[in-house]
């Protein structure tokens, strides 16, 4: 059929097949498919040097997030304390390594990969590397990123910060460290980068 | 197929405000059935979304196996969904944490422990856990026992009330992790012998299982068999 030849003005729902016509949005809005209601596309909006200076700025809290203490608590005089990943280390070492694992993931390993990657790829446009290698790596970084953001869950993890310390105050005197302050930080910077990120748009890079 | 002209201007001046654009599909007139990508030899490649046409193989943007419909998708769903129905039992069941009180050890489930937080006044966070950890895993495997039941079986439920639940099913799936979470900051930080202890028990590896098997089980489903099957009966979505 000769009117879909140019394949650029149709676009498919990619839950349910139906064929929709695109056509420019207005900016900061969304097209919806009429028949399933799922989000087709975004008005692209992606500024690189946001994104850099998010990703920038993710690297270096991740760092404080991680390695500080989120909690601590006051028990008979002896004070204990708890970082995001001995949490998850010491759930695998009593055996439980499938949930140590999924909080490691979870927590530490994807939202890492999802930065370093978020900024490979940044790096790659910004400094229009064309070369055939950088041209793959680029394709795969965008081919993982679904994954990869689904496996972050930093959002889960600050209000299992509250929640903990709530448990845990019936048993005695809990306090957030500093910990808590840059992991919550690190939420807020990576729900903006996020935000910021669009993977139809980064896909348009490799195009051109 | 006629050459229907677009109607895209009479919305764009409308929703310069809102935030949400409902996109006219190629079929603007109504008596027409909708278009399938399926029917126009076009589809999507599943990991890009670049538009293919159905007769090749692979994506001309990321060069990844197109597939036009994937109707094995089904049954792994269903696979996925029944091991992760056996595991969620298994969690409810068994004993989540193990805390030691004063030498006294006492065996928590997940649904003690909730009871635990109303009975201490803590019903804010007693709400948070129930969602988390019981009403979160039950709706999603209801909910997509439902979704796999109405595909395989042609059952006449709206289509579109099927697709908002899946969205909401992939949406709040992730917020289960947050027991896990709490199991582990827990245990991290409550060691000191017989005074005070709080261990992982076996549920806690039981539960972590069904959070992944119902988020694979939502990845793996080809939604777009829900529309095509219940196509051919006729109903209105």
């Amino acid at each position: 059929m000769h009117e879909f030849d140019d394949h650029d003005s149709i676009i498919l729902c990619h839950s349910c097949d139906l064929a929709v016509r695109k056509r420019a949005l207005p900016s900061s809005s969304r097209a919806i498919c009429p028949r399933c209601h799922t989000v087709l596309y975004d008005s692209p909006y992606c500024s690189i040097n946001g994104m850099l200076a998010l990703c920038i700025a993710a690297l270096i809290i991740f760092i404080p997030a991680n390695l500080l203490p989120v909690l601590e608590i006051h028990f008979l005089g002896s004070v204990r304390t708890t970082t995001v990943i001995q949490a998850a280390v010491t759930v695998w070492a009593e055996g439980y390594w499938v949930v140590g694992l999924a909080v490691m993931v979870a927590a530490v390993i994807a939202p890492g990969l999802l930065i370093l990657s978020i900024l490979t790829q940044v790096m790659i446009v910004k400094l229009k590397l064309h070369s055939s290698f950088w041209q793959r790596a680029y394709s795969t970084l965008l081919k993982n990123h679904g994954s990869i953001s689904q496996m972050t869950m930093l959002e889960i993890y600050v209000i299992s910060f509250l929640v903990s310390a709530f448990q845990l105050s019936d048993f005695s005197d809990v306090y957030f460290g500093m910990g808590t302050f840059s992991f919550t930080m690190l939420f807020v910077i990576i729900l903006f980068l996020q935000r910021e990120y669009n993977l139809e748009h980064m896909w348009s890079y490799v195009d051109a | 197929m006629p050459n229907t002209p677009i109607s895209a201007t009479n919305n764009l001046s409308t929703t310069s405000e809102a935030t949400v654009v409902d996109c006219n599909d190629v079929t603007t007139t109504k008596t027409q059935p909708h278009l399938q990508g399926q029917k126009i030899g076009l589809c999507l490649c599943p990991v890009c979304r670049k538009l293919n046409l159905t007769s090749n193989n692979h994506c001309r943007r990321c060069f990844s196996q197109l597939s036009n419909r994937n109707y094995a998708s089904i049954q792994q769903s269903w696979a996925l969904l029944i091991t992760a129905t056996i595991l969620l039992v298994v969690a409810n069941i068994y004993p989540i944490t193990l805390l030691t009180n004063r030498g006294v050890v006492t065996n928590d489930t997940i649904f003690s422990g909730i009871s635990h937080l109303v009975q201490t006044g803590m019903f804010p966070i007693a709400i948070i856990v129930f969602t988390a950890s019981i009403l979160v895993p039950w709706l999603k495997i209801i909910g997509l026992a439902t979704y796999l039941t109405a595909i395989s079986f042609n059952l006449p439920v709206s289509k579109r009330k099927l697709m908002v639940g899946f969205h909401i099913i992939e949406w709040i799936g992730r917020w289960s992790m947050l027991d896990l979470f709490v199991i582990s900051l827990t245990v991290a930080l409550v060691n000191m012998g017989q005074l005070l202890d709080a261990k992982p028990a076996p549920a806690a590896t039981a539960f972590a299982l069904v959070i992944l098997l119902t988020q694979l089980a939502a990845k793996v489903l080809d939604t777009r068999l829900l529309w095509d099957r219940l196509e051919q009966s006729d109903d209105t979505n």
